[in-house]
């Protein structure tokens, strides 16, 4: 079976814009600090509306931080 | 711990207590014929209104936000976890006694201590699938 995985820049860019903690990037993005965590970890995938709140968190676009590996391909 | 990994361990406790206390009542009635009844009630009462209380006074989590789209998910799952549970036991309860005596009967005053069982089951299995789609969120290091 193919394994899916989307890996994440969020904790490389949060200390890049001057060390930004998980609360405030949570606050700024609408989510509690456990889900920052978890979408850091890898064990949480989010929606594609806060993946979008979070690339424009960074001013970035969206595939500057989340990475989607499918080994299928 | 957030919010509702401290209502999901508290569930958790008190179905567990439930399950306890239930086989109790039933070996005290096959043991002592004349056992409090009253005073059993009571206690039940009493724990009900004990967790009532308890699972109000736990306090809000710090933050702007305290419920997002990843605990909705989590809520969702735990739904359908605790629902698959009960299903399991009706499925159990409707096959085992056949498997068991096919030719037994069972007394009709039975039934109704299958509600209870089934609150029992999907508070326990709800709150279990809670406390471990919680604990698979990452560590909780840095602030």
């Amino acid at each position: 079976m193919a394994k899916n995985e989307l890996t994440n820049r969020i904790r490389r860019l949060r200390f890049d814009n001057g060390e930004m903690t998980q609360q405030q990037l949570a606050d700024r993005v609408g989510v509690t600090r456990q889900t920052i965590i978890a979408i850091e970890a890898g064990k949480y995938a989010p929606s594609l509306p806060l993946a979008f709140k979070i690339a424009r968190a960074f001013g970035k676009p969206i595939e500057n931080i989340f990475k989607y590996e499918d080994e299928s391909a | 711990m957030i919010r509702q990994q401290k209502i999901a361990v508290t569930v958790l406790v008190v179905s567990l207590l439930g399950m306890f206390l239930g086989i109790t009542v039933i070996l005290m009635r096959r043991l002592i014929p004349d056992y409090p009844k009253t005073a059993v009630a009571f206690g039940g009462f009493i724990l009900a209104v004990g967790v009532i209380v308890f699972v109000g006074r736990i306090k809000k989590d710090k933050g702007a936000v305290t419920f997002d789209e990843r605990d909705r998910l989590i809520e969702k799952n735990a739904h359908l976890a605790g629902f698959g549970a009960v299903y399991l036991l009706v499925i159990l309860v409707s096959y085992l006694p056949i498997g068991i005596a096919p030719e037994a009967k069972i007394p009709t005053k039975w039934f109704p201590f299958l509600l209870p069982i089934a609150v029992l089951c999907q508070c326990f299995a709800q709150s279990m699938a809670t406390l471990i789609q919680y604990s698979r969120g990452g560590k909780d290091g840095e602030k």
